[in-house]
């Protein structure tokens, strides 16, 4: 098993390289001089041809791509035209509101999409299924942006509950500086108020962004579980005496939540870009609403930045969703020791 | 002799879609205390739906009991409470199903599967055994059911076990709470044929150690004779024939059980029927032919060792032949398919077709036009969102054939298969077992082969069906002057059917020749292993098998083929 997960981790960073080159081409092949926007209208040719100088844009392809990865691998992204600082800090600063934003999310997705699918294939073709299907149907249609306008007005500006935007409010005197996450950094710390206040701001963008995963996950939870019900295994168990609840949970979930889990993976893809929408809409100072910001500027160095970062998070879940695959499946476990 | 289970008047509808059917029909049959008992019949004809009502899991609805009662120990089991009821689960009543693999959970280790079952009849008995307690119960039982090594088999996983093991650990979990009755659901059918005769004799000795009373369930009429006491036969939800084991397979007399005992395949004696056949013109010549696959492993994927599947086979199937090639799981006998039908090229050696390499020519139309498949599950191999006609014309499709000739051809196949001509506009699910296999028989007809590999044709099917199926394809022979190469298992259908047979073991044809020489005489130790762990119908049969010293049977058993699949 470890081996197997040094093996794949060394393939995702071949992934990431891939990734990281791909990027530098297309941003290099778009319209428009990098230098020339860095200083404005205004400048003159012989600023502008100083600053290519300086930028390195003079030099040839290969080197610039070279200097690119070396400088990656220091950690340098080099400077954000519009922050005039350098990337990587405006990254690593914006980073954790999003990393506890789609951590949440994930977790909303699991805790409401597997249970709503056993329920239905438990009482499946019963109004309750159907009422589930149209819940789900709905989840999958509405794009995050609409459902998270939704959500706003409803709870947080008509019924007023619910904060209308932002991470924490600016009353509540907090900086989290351990891990970044106000949740677990609150925890930590004993501040049940800034729990709390970073739970209600929370829930709405992490509902609107769930909503879509959830109405998948739960379709396909309901029809593995349909599946893994007519196995000869969940009939025997049921013979030898063991109880409903146990074979529900135990027998056959641990068997159906193959796919669920695989989904889940994937999902993580249109989370990212789902994520600078709905960031966007509940101006959540995350890493997603940078992204905009810096791709309307042409901040190249940035946007690259951006990229791959979400890069990393794809790549980081999907080898997470492997190993919880192998805890789950012995036979994903151990076809990866022989494989190894 | 006092009833441990008696079922009297018992009728059971099913509805769904609004429509109600009935499943059973007034049955009425018991088990004695001690006795070992057998339910025959054809799948669907109910014996399923008895079982689950027995043991509880019938689904109601869509189930529902309309009349009749069910009585175990004493206790009125169709008027129990649900609590009552699943006391009984495992308890009283046990099962074993016929799939070993598929009746474990594959993601929990055996000793989770057992222990599991022994704890929550522990709770509902409201007794209490400690985790060791527990542990040295399993291993008790695993004794029983011949497992020697049981801490290495507690901490397995399903498929870490070879097919006997698996079901031996299920026979031991059914045994786990010490049931009365065990109804044991086609026990061993799964397995290959030497496999299944221990599988059997275990069984025997469980019901003597253990005291049980056996229900048997199966559609295996061998099977039946080695292993029952009484017998009912059961067609369309009704029992049309009771009575001993020598009384119904000496003299049967329902019209149903006579045609069920003259389909089946006769092993040795004045019924067998020799297919003779001397053909003169070589078909195909394999020479010298191996076969290595690659294990793959390690970084990067890269070639760790070879396995040889085949291993220096030369065969000559000659003009008109039904040749078999016989093996159990394992044996290479697939393998040899796809090399004969150039799906996979060998490693060493060469195949002719006609005097011609396939390597020259497998892959063309021409080659194609000469040898075609019929696969053992027309289930699977339909594809169950054509029509039949747009299944048959696939193959016209391919080697020129317009419109209106595939439209003729379409009807001409399903009039050679004996199959109405309406039948063209139907899918694969409105089509019985049978009918779908003719559908498959005449898709593989459809450009007019010279030569059919069929990949045991007729092992999904059941034995009435078969006889039919085996029945078209020897008409189909002599009308096309056809040569089949027959794989299977099954040595008794190969008897009545072939007229040469290669047994294969390990990759290796260790026997060839004519089938009557190879089943009057077998010369290897093998062969004639595979010969007397075949359930036979007759004394007369049993007493043709090959006897065999156990010592000679270990010997080359141990060194079986089974794979772990």
């Amino acid at each position: 098993m470890f081996s197997y997960l040094i093996r794949r981790a060394l393939t995702l960073l071949l992934v990431l390289l891939g990734l990281a080159i791909l990027i530098f081409i297309i941003a290099r092949i778009v319209p428009g001089d990098p230098a020339r926007i860095a200083l404005g209208p205004l400048a003159t040719a012989e600023q502008v041809a100083e600053m290519r100088q300086e930028m390195g844009l003079d030099d040839s392809f290969f080197m610039q791509l070279w200097s690119y990865l070396s400088g990656l691998a220091q950690g340098d992204l080099g400077k954000s035209l519009l922050t005039s600082r350098p990337v990587m800090d405006d990254i690593l600063g914006a980073l954790p509101a999003t990393f506890e934003l789609v951590l949440f999310t994930i977790i909303l997705q699991v805790v409401i999409s597997i249970p709503l699918g056993v329920i239905a294939a438990i009482y499946r073709n019963t109004w309750v299924d159907n009422l589930l299907r149209i819940v789900s149907l709905i989840g999958v249609v509405t794009p995050g942006f609409v459902l998270a306008i939704i959500l706003q007005l409803v709870a947080a500006y008509y019924l007023g509950f619910l904060p209308v935007t932002g991470r924490l409010e600016g009353s509540i005197d907090f900086s989290a500086d351990i891990t970044g996450l106000l949740l677990i950094d609150g925890t930590l710390m004993g501040r049940f108020d800034v729990i709390l206040d970073a739970m209600r701001h929370l829930i709405l963008p992490a509902l609107a962004l769930a909503a879509a995963g959830i109405g998948q996950v739960m379709r396909i939870t309901r029809t593995a579980m349909i599946e893994v019900s007519s196995r000869d295994f969940v009939e025997a168990s049921r013979a030898y005496g063991i109880p409903e609840r146990v074979v529900t949970f135990r027998y056959m979930l641990r068997v159906a939540s193959v796919a669920p889990l695989t989904i889940l993976g994937l999902e993580f893809a249109s989370l990212i870009g789902n994520a600078f929408i709905v960031e966007f809409v509940f101006s959540w100072p995350g890493i997603a609403s940078y992204g905009v910001r810096t791709i309307l500027q042409k901040d190249l160095n940035a946007v690259i930045g951006v990229v791959l970062v979400s890069g990393v998070f794809f790549v980081v879940a999907n080898l997470t969703i492997d190993m919880l695959l192998g805890l789950l499946d012995p036979r994903h476990r151990l076809r990866a020791e022989r494989d190894s | 002799m006092s009833r441990i289970l008696d079922i009297k008047n018992l009728s059971i509808d099913f509805t769904a879609y609004g429509q109600t059917r009935r499943v059973l029909n007034d049955v009425n049959m018991y088990v004695g205390q001690g006795e070992r008992v057998s339910l025959i019949g054809q799948s669907g004809s109910g014996k399923t739906v008895t079982m689950r009502t027995i043991i509880g899991t019938l689904p109601m609805p869509p189930g529902k009991v309309e009349s009749g009662s069910i009585n175990y120990d004493g206790q009125s089991l169709l008027d129990l409470n649900v609590q009552e009821r699943n006391r009984l689960k495992g308890t009283g009543i046990s099962i074993v199903l016929q799939d070993p693999m598929l009746s474990f959970n594959p993601v929990l280790t055996i000793k989770r599967q057992m222990d599991d079952i022994v704890r929550y009849s522990d709770i509902r008995m409201g007794r209490y055994r400690n985790k060791s307690d527990r542990e040295a119960h399993l291993m008790d039982t695993l004794r029983k059911v011949r497992l020697e090594e049981g801490s290495r088999i507690l901490n397995s996983y399903p498929m870490m076990l070879s097919g006997g093991m698996r079901q031996r650990v299920l026979i031991g979990m059914a045994l786990l709470n010490r049931p009365k009755l065990l109804i044991a659901d086609e026990p061993g059918t799964a397995l290959d044929v030497t496999t299944q005769a221990e599988i059997l004799q275990l069984i025997n000795i469980l019901v003597a150690e253990e005291g049980l009373s056996l229900l048997l369930i199966t559609h295996n009429l061998g099977v039946v004779r080695e292993m029952a006491d009484r017998v009912y036969v059961m067609e369309r939800g009704q029992i049309v024939e009771t009575g001993t084991r020598d009384e119904i397979f000496e003299k049967p007399e329902h019209d149903y059980t006579h045609k069920l005992m003259s389909a089946v395949p006769i092993l040795y004696g004045s019924k067998v029927k020799t297919m003779e056949h001397e053909g003169l013109k070589p078909t195909i010549e394999i020479n010298h032919v191996s076969k290595d696959f690659e294990t793959r492993g390690g970084w990067l994927n890269r070639v760790t060792g070879d396995f040889r599947a085949v291993n220096d086979v030369s065969l000559t199937i000659q003009q008109g032949d039904i040749f078999g090639i016989a093996g159990e799981s394992g044996s290479g006998k697939t393998t040899m398919a796809k090399l004969i039908l150039g799906l996979t090229k060998p490693t060493e050696g060469q195949i002719s077709i006609y005097g011609r390499p396939i390597s020259e020519f497998a892959g063309t139309q021409e080659f194609r036009k000469l040898i075609q498949i019929v696969y053992q599950n027309p289930g699977s191999s339909l594809n169950p969102r054509r029509s039949i006609a747009d299944q048959l014309a696939v193959p016209l499709k391919f080697t020129g054939h317009n419109k209106a000739q595939i439209k003729t051809r379409v009807g001409e196949l399903l009039e050679l298969v004996d199959l109405p001509q309406d039948y063209a506009s139907m899918y694969p699910h409105e089509l019985s077992g049978g009918q779908k296999q003719r559908v498959a028989i005449a898709r593989a007809l459809s450009v007019n082969p010279k030569i059919l590999v069929l990949d045991e044709p007729t092992s999904a099917l059941d034995v009435l069906v078969q006889s039919t199926v085996i029945d078209l394809l020897h008409r189909l022979r002599s009308e096309f002057n056809l040569t089949y190469v027959f794989i299977s298992h099954d040595l008794s259908l190969m008897r009545n059917f072939c007229n040469r047979v290669a047994v294969m073991l390990r990759g290796n044809v260790v026997e060839e020749g004519r089938v009557a020489d190879i089943f009057d005489a077998p010369s290897h130790a093998y062969t004639r292993a595979l010969l007397s762990a075949i359930p036979v119908i007759s004394d007369e049969e049993e007493a043709s098998k090959p006897k065999l010293k156990n010592e000679e049977r270990d010997a080359v058993l141990a060194t079986s083929t089974a794979l772990e699949v």
